[in-house]
């Protein structure tokens, strides 16, 4: 169960329309290595993990990207919705203005539409630690490609926040890897799978 | 704190990543603008400005948006140390705090619905039961940002 609290995480004001920067930031929407994709891979992950409070993690990080995803559409709305007739022809968002008007879609910067392939649910808490971990730098790279190109202290401000918040989720799920390595065979971490085989 | 689990030996052929250890925390306010409570995990982009915190001389804020602010950097404040704390769960130093924090955010979340509206259904008053105080859909919401 969840509840909702009526703010972001982190306020987004941003008073200039600008559809190209809203093209390239929905990525972090629906995006390979975006939020959607980050909060349903740890919500999908927690089922099955043999230590609790690893599975506790998943949903804490998995909330808070909930959260974040709320703040990347929050971005992508602001800076389309005064989006002229003109500028929807012009601005370098004429093909998503063709399919969504202004409303939210999930897709990446390149148009390719958000797809559960994106996110790993693999079944073994090893290898899902580190889809986690390599998720977590993915989506790092992705916020400092968006922090190259984009100037506007509005716009930045957020972009930096959930840039920090990705190397503290990796440390996180490095320590939840260690917790995890403590329940297994110290000589083999790799002897059985403990989501999988009874030992 | 405690180490139990920080027998993080070097294996070959898997990785570590060190435990953190406690560190004295940022201020609520700067927290947020950095991204994290703990100074030892903010490892800045050599591309983004140092602070991304609004200058304070700047337009005056109104009192609903300081208080607004003051339940955005403690609400983050618990968000992150609520993640320390799942891996850390037996650090003391952290759970006071998480005690404190939490303490102080209820505090914050009912000043603003008693004063304007609620954020949470948690903070609603709970008498009298009247339509006319009934105002869970009333504020702006969270993503038109600005204007309260």
């Amino acid at each position: 169960m969840w509840c909702y609290e009526k703010r972001l995480q982190f306020p987004v004001n941003i008073k200039t329309t600008c559809p190209k920067t809203a093209q390239l930031i929905i990525s972090q929407y629906g995006g390979p290595d975006g939020e959607l994709s980050a909060s349903m891979r740890y919500l999908s992950q927690r089922y099955s993990m043999p230590v609790k409070k690893v599975g506790g993690l998943l949903t804490d990080i998995g909330t808070e990207e909930l959260g974040h995803m709320e703040i990347i559409c929050a971005i992508v709305y602001q800076l389309t919705r005064n989006l002229t007739e003109e500028e929807a022809k012009t601005a370098g968002f004429d093909a998503y203005y063709i399919d969504h008007t202004k409303g939210l879609f999930p897709q990446a910067a390149a148009g390719v539409p958000f797809t559960s392939l994106e996110f790993q649910s693999k079944g073994d808490a090893i290898t899902d630690l580190f889809e986690d971990l390599a998720a977590e730098q993915k989506a790092r790279t992705v916020y400092e490609n968006l922090l190259r190109v984009i100037t506007e202290p509005d716009i930045v401000a957020p972009l930096k926040f959930l840039r920090a918040r990705e190397i503290v989720h990796f440390q996180r799920f490095g320590e939840a890897l260690e917790m995890t390595k403590q329940q297994l065979n110290a000589k083999n971490f790799y002897y059985y799978n403990p989501e999988f085989d009874k030992k | 704190m405690d180490n139990s689990f920080c027998s993080c030996k070097e294996t070959l052929a898997i990785a570590t990543v060190p435990i953190q250890q406690w560190c004295e925390p940022y201020p609520w306010e700067t927290a947020l603008y950095e991204g994290t409570i703990f100074p030892s995990i903010n490892l800045l982009f050599f591309k983004a400005p140092l602070s991304t915190e609004p200058s304070k001389s700047s337009c005056k804020k109104s009192e609903k948006e300081t208080l607004l602010d003051q339940i955005y950097a403690i609400s983050f404040a618990v968000n992150d140390l609520t993640l320390y704390l799942d891996t850390h769960p037996d650090c003391l130093n952290g759970t006071k705090l998480f005690y404190q924090l939490i303490k102080k955010r209820v505090d914050l979340l009912t000043e603003f619905s008693d004063k304007y509206e609620p954020l949470t259904q948690f903070s609603m008053g709970i008498e009298p039961y009247d339509t006319s105080i009934y105002n869970w859909s009333e504020g702006p919401m969270p993503w038109e940002g600005g204007n309260l």
